[in-house]
């Protein structure tokens, strides 16, 4: 009798080999959840056999919420000229990096909307502003497509955008804005004109050529196909397998709520499949995160079950999946408690998944937190002095601009 | 000491687990082998179906309430919260059994109306004939952790009362949680009268419990308890994606969910709709039940 495609496929991965399309689609579908797990976690204890479980203590800054782009599947952007539109102050920003340190944090990670009044030459300041600052706390920052805006936006190469925001200090960029790297999907989530595929997988490859390490993510259960998301892990294998750039895949469910888009958020054990197969996918990604945020903290650590070596990010400050509802929290003492919990060692890491040692709570007295930061206080609509030395592009902006 | 694989052949031959199988599984710290075991398990009993049930509560304390509406969506009518003492608290119950019509309605925990008869069994007895007079269809709970045995167990059944799930209050870090399981799982033939037992903590503590630690409980559960029919989950408690991959680490029933409509979300985010695209997407079939745990699908 022939052995089945899943069962073939799981000997492969047994015996270390990779995996074809054909095999990655035969175990998502049809292989049962706790052989997929367990195959997961053997590819998992192969690459990390110290059974250390990583975190990072940073914070998601979102610098503006304002952007053009008009994805039908996100909750958090407002359009130009929106009374609750805002943009962080260089203050506001150095405050949270203040704050962020004093958690043990070493990291930004800085995410906005493509807001035309902010051209490349604020974003420059603004990180050499931080750099002279704090020249040792670093900028994970801008996803593929806000580099692409920068790009037409300043009418530069992405490569030239790239190089001049590596000289004002970003160290690292965040892989945000994959969605799911297929064109079909990406027209129907009405984000293919902010990066097509090979525009985001573009961005990464110059990046990794000009010496940036960037993370690299997955936002499934929206419109796409299972095909379309082992498609997905597959080109991202492909540009691993020629620059070894990226350092972590972080895969999270589509959030319906209060979107355009609408629709019902996949299950539970849905996500735990998607991680099990993007860990025997991606055979050349060393770190795999959990997303708590988006699954909340039970599924969070089921996830080291199932693949994943590293807890993400003790966070602080979230925006993005806030707006579409989820307000799971965890502050390093549970994210600690819940590796140590499932038989892990608990390990402070930088972006480059460097140890930085044990728990900072257990080294200094840092407050206890229970719901994550957010980028402004609700009413708060100041706009930051600094606005005005950069010429706005919007109409609104414009007409803002000529009333101070 | 056994290894789970030499324990899942022996219970895929039928085999019940000795006592050194279940020292092996309480010992091990292999979560999906513990998962897949007692998953394999479950579906030599149940097959892939998964039974739910639409939960209307009603506070015991608003028993007086002038009328009892009952939402056209449930399928359990639950009294919550403790007996009202006397002939009132039996004329309330006739009450809510003939508006709820053929709707079960069930209420009250076994545990609670022995602590107020202060263990008297002949008192109970008497508590447990007049529910059963007034048309409770079953006690709505027994709380494990605050049973003296299971003599009680068999006192509601002998009164015609079955139990519709046996409860845990207080998670206990005893044996690494299995304790009160092992405990329940020595009541033997007493738990032919409870429908289902639901492993997991009711009251939640400030610290919560684990994905680890509730998914250990659940495996557990369907290994050692052998004679409960279902291992529950609770919907609400638990939420739904803790609550879903429960259901492929041994549970078969899901308690609690809400038989409120979908209110302005529409019919494709209904409680109905939500639990069986969960049941599904775990690869099992929903299957609604009543609260006499019959099942009322179309």
């Amino acid at each position: 009798m022939t052995a089945a495609p899943a069962d073939l496929a799981a000997r492969k991965v047994t015996a270390g080999e990779r995996l074809t399309r054909g095999d990655a689609l035969a175990l998502y579908r049809h292989a049962p959840t706790h052989e997929l797990g367990r195959l997961a976690d053997l590819v998992r204890a192969r690459k990390h056999p110290d059974g250390i479980v990583t975190y990072i203590v940073d914070r998601n800054v979102n610098y503006t919420n304002v952007c053009v782009a008009r994805c039908n599947f996100c909750a958090f952007y407002r359009e130009v000229g929106a009374a609750d539109g805002y943009v962080l102050g260089f203050d506001e920003i150095f405050a949270k990096i203040e704050e962020t340190v004093a958690l043990g944090g070493v990291q930004l990670l800085l995410q906005g909307g493509h807001n035309p009044d902010l051209p490349l030459r604020w974003y420059e300041d603004l990180f050499r502003a931080v750099k002279q600052r704090y020249p040792d706390f670093k900028l994970h920052a801008l996803s593929p497509p806000e580099v692409i805006h920068l790009s037409r936006l300043s009418q530069l190469p992405v490569r030239t955008v790239l190089q001049r925001l590596i000289a004002a200090g970003m160290d690292s960029i965040p892989g945000g804005g994959a969605e799911i790297l297929v064109d079909r999907v990406r027209r129907l989530l009405n984000c293919y004109s902010k990066a097509s595929a090979a525009e985001w997988l573009g961005v990464m490859e110059t990046a990794h050529e000009l010496g940036l390490r960037t993370t690299a993510t997955m936002m499934y259960g929206s419109v796409e196909r299972p095909e379309e998301r082992i498609e997905h892990l597959l080109r991202l294998r492909e540009l691993q397998d020629r620059t070894g750039g990226f350092t972590a895949f972080i895969t999270w469910s589509y959030q319906p709520p209060n979107t355009e888009l609408g629709g019902s958020e996949a299950t539970g054990v849905e996500y735990l499949r998607t991680l099990a197969i993007a860990r025997l996918v991606l055979d050349n990604f060393d770190n795999l995160q959990a997303s708590w945020v988006t699954q909340g903290g039970k599924i969070g650590q089921l996830s080291l079950a199932f693949g994943a070596n590293d807890m993400g990010s003790v966070m602080i400050e979230e925006n993005v999946v806030r707006a579409a509802g989820a307000a799971y929290c965890m502050d390093e003492v549970e994210i600690t408690r819940n590796v140590e919990d499932a038989g892990f060692v608990a390990r402070r890491r930088n972006m480059h998944y460097e140890l930085l040692g044990e728990p900072f709570f257990r080294q200094h007295a840092v407050p206890r937190f229970t719901e994550l930061d957010v980028a402004r206080e609700e009413g708060d609509e100041h706009v930051p002095p600094e606005l005005d030395r950069y010429p706005a592009r919007s109409r609104a902006g414009k007409l803002r601009q000529q009333s101070r | 000491m056994p290894t789970l694989q030499e324990i899942g052949a022996r219970l895929a031959g039928g085999e019940p687990l000795d006592s050194p199988d279940c020292e092996a599984v309480v010992a091990s710290s292999d979560l999906l082998g513990l998962g897949a075991l007692a998953d394999d398990c479950r579906r030599r009993r149940q097959g892939d179906r998964v039974t739910f049930v639409r939960v209307q509560q009603i506070p015991a304390d608003a028993l007086d309430a002038p009328e009892v509406a009952v939402l056209p969506a449930a399928r359990e009518l639950r009294i919550a919260g403790p007996f009202p003492e006397g002939r009132d608290g039996v004329r309330s119950v006739e009450r809510v059994v003939s508006a709820a019509g053929a709707i079960p309605v069930t209420g009250f925990a076994l545990d609670d109306l022995v602590e107020r008869n202060a263990s008297d069994a002949s008192a109970v007895a008497d508590v447990l004939a007049a529910l059963r007079d007034a048309g409770l269809a079953a006690l709505a709970e027994a709380r494990a952790d605050r049973l003296s045995g299971p003599q009680w167990l068999a006192a509601a059944g002998d009164a015609g009362l079955k139990i519709a799930r046996l409860t845990v209050g207080e998670p206990t870090a005893e044996d690494g949680g299995a304790a009160l399981i092992r405990r329940v799982a020595g009541w033997g033939g007493a738990l032919a009268h409870v429908h289902a037992f639901a492993p997991l903590p009711r009251n939640l503590p400030p610290q919560p419990t684990t994905g680890y630690r509730d998914l250990r409980q659940v495996a557990l559960a369907r290994l050692l308890v052998d004679n409960v029919g279902s291992i529950q989950v609770d919907w609400s408690l638990y939420g739904p994606k803790l609550a879903q991959v429960a259901l492929i680490f041994g549970a078969s029933d899901v308690d609690a969910v809400s038989a409120e409509d979908g209110g302005t979300l529409g019919a494709r985010r209904a409680p109905l709709a939500e639990i069986e695209r969960n049941i599904r997407a775990s690869g099992l079939v929903p299957v609604e039940r009543n609260g006499r745990f019959e099942n009322v699908g179309t």
